[in-house]
């Protein structure tokens, strides 16, 4: 099946109902639930990233276009677990202990879930045994955000108490760099929620 | 001493206080609060200006009344006067005269919002910075009514939520006694605030050591940096929280 560009661009217009709506046609149709996600949504998604990225697009655009895509998700789930879809990655991500702020947070996670990854949002103000659990959950990447210049430096903690295991630590959020990142020994950095797909897909060595 | 002196204007009252109270000759400038909602290549433009500015003149030292400022002051550069800078994250650690103080109020009382005269009475965004402010770039400023011609009912209530309603996690408002407030009228505005958004409400006196220190020119390196010509300001990412470089 070819993109089907209705249901596209009611994805990237953050039409949530006509979304529910075209997801459902597509679904009593018999087309194919796993191309539905991966040819018409997901790509949506990816293009409101790179509008962002050019400033052609800002954060409520994103925001509306993420939960558009989730409406159809919440249709389409089911139905991928049945056919044995797997996500493209399992990762985790929190704002870090102290800091309760989310607005980054939530939207790195949408635009994640947007890109086909499974996301476990572990929340605000996270300790470094959330990070831990999450691990054992089977995160393959972590996600550290903070907003403050006070609560960032207890991402080092969290990169030193996950030292030994095998997932992949990126951090962001607005004070942090990519300075920071290279001194506390993260592996990746990024400074906008596109860019953080990008990052998380390099960091499993998945072509972008 | 001849100093000069720039400062957020969050500190208005107590600069304005402390300054009578040194013996040197200061020079001040107040800068727009504001400049803490815009990005901080644009916080550090307008702050570089001033230090250039008052560079031309005879200063012994050029006083800097903010902290780190959320980066807003990396890369500040000395030219050929020393510049001197508390050593702390931001203004509440000022407002309450130690960064040690500051830490241990802020992890035992998360979701606070601090309140000060200046933070009562200065806390808006001037005009000219409206634009390239974070808040505006974001769509966070939006009333419900623009969300909605803009987006829609369906996702202007969605919206709000997410990006408008930033105080969704916070619960208190911690009012900061200077000691040298008119009356009781801010602590009752920061009183009444607390209560009509159902959250609790403290106070806690507040200190002006170190503020007292900066304008007195007591600048230990415990609690000052004192960032020599041609060097530039960086974070430190250590409880110093800041420190300078000779990198260009």
């Amino acid at each position: 099946m070819a993109r089907n560009e209705e249901l596209f661009e009611a994805v990237l217009k953050g039409k949530r109902k006509d979304v529910s709506a075209l997801v459902q046609t597509d679904i009593d149709a018999g087309t194919n639930v796993e191309s539905i996600l991966m040819e018409s949504m997901v790509p949506a998604m990816a293009e409101i990233g790179d509008r962002f990225s050019r400033n052609e697009a800002y954060v409520p655009e994103m925001l509306i276009a993420a939960r558009a895509m989730q409406a159809g998700l919440d249709l389409l789930d089911p139905l991928l677990q049945a056919a044995g879809h797997e996500p493209i990655g399992k990762v985790a991500i929190g704002t870090v202990k102290g800091d309760l702020h989310d607005i980054g947070k939530n939207l790195v996670a949408m635009m994640l879930k947007g890109a086909g990854f499974e996301v476990m949002d572990l929340g605000v103000d996270c300790d470094v045994d959330k990070y831990k659990e999450a691990v054992e959950n089977g995160a393959q990447i972590v996600l550290l955000s903070a907003l403050l210049t006070t609560t960032m430096p207890y991402m080092k903690e969290i990169v030193e108490g996950l030292n030994g295991s095998s997932a992949k630590i990126l951090i962001g959020g607005a004070p942090v760099t990519q300075e920071y990142a290279n001194e506390i020994g993260a592996d990746g950095y990024s400074d906008d929620a596109n860019t953080a797909v990008h990052a998380a897909k390099a960091a499993l060595g998945i072509a972008a | 001493m001849k100093l000069k002196l720039i400062s957020c204007e969050i500190f208005f009252r107590e600069m304005e206080f402390l300054l009578k109270e040194t013996p040197h000759q200061i020079d001040v400038e107040f800068m727009q609060k504001g400049l803490h909602d815009i990005p901080t290549e644009e916080m550090l433009k307008r702050l570089q200006e001033q230090v250039d500015t008052a560079s031309k003149q005879n200063y012994d030292a050029i006083l800097l009344g903010y902290g780190l400022c959320n980066n807003g002051l990396d890369g500040l550069t000395a030219r050929n006067i020393q510049l001197v800078l508390p050593r702390a994250h931001d203004c509440i650690t000022l407002f309450l005269g130690s960064r040690a103080r500051y830490r241990k109020y802020f992890d035992e009382n998360p979701g606070t919002f601090f309140k000060t005269t200046g933070w009562i009475e200065r806390d808006y965004v001037a005009d000219e910075l409206k634009d390239i402010s974070i808040p505006t770039q974001l769509g966070m400023d939006m009333s419900y009514e623009q969300l909605v011609n803009k987006y829609g009912e369906d996702n202007a209530e969605f919206l709000w939520e997410e990006l408008c309603d930033t105080e969704k996690n916070y619960s208190q408002i911690t009012f900061i006694e200077m000691g040298m407030e008119p009356n009781d009228s801010f602590e009752k505005t920061a009183k009444d605030e607390a209560n009509s958004k159902g959250w609790k409400f403290k106070k806690v006196e507040g200190s002006l050591e170190l503020l007292h220190s900066l304008l007195l020119g007591e600048w230990d390196s415990e609690n000052f940096l004192v960032i020599p010509p041609g060097a530039k300001i960086i974070p430190a990412h250590t409880e110093n929280i800041v420190r300078y470089t000779q990198d260009k």
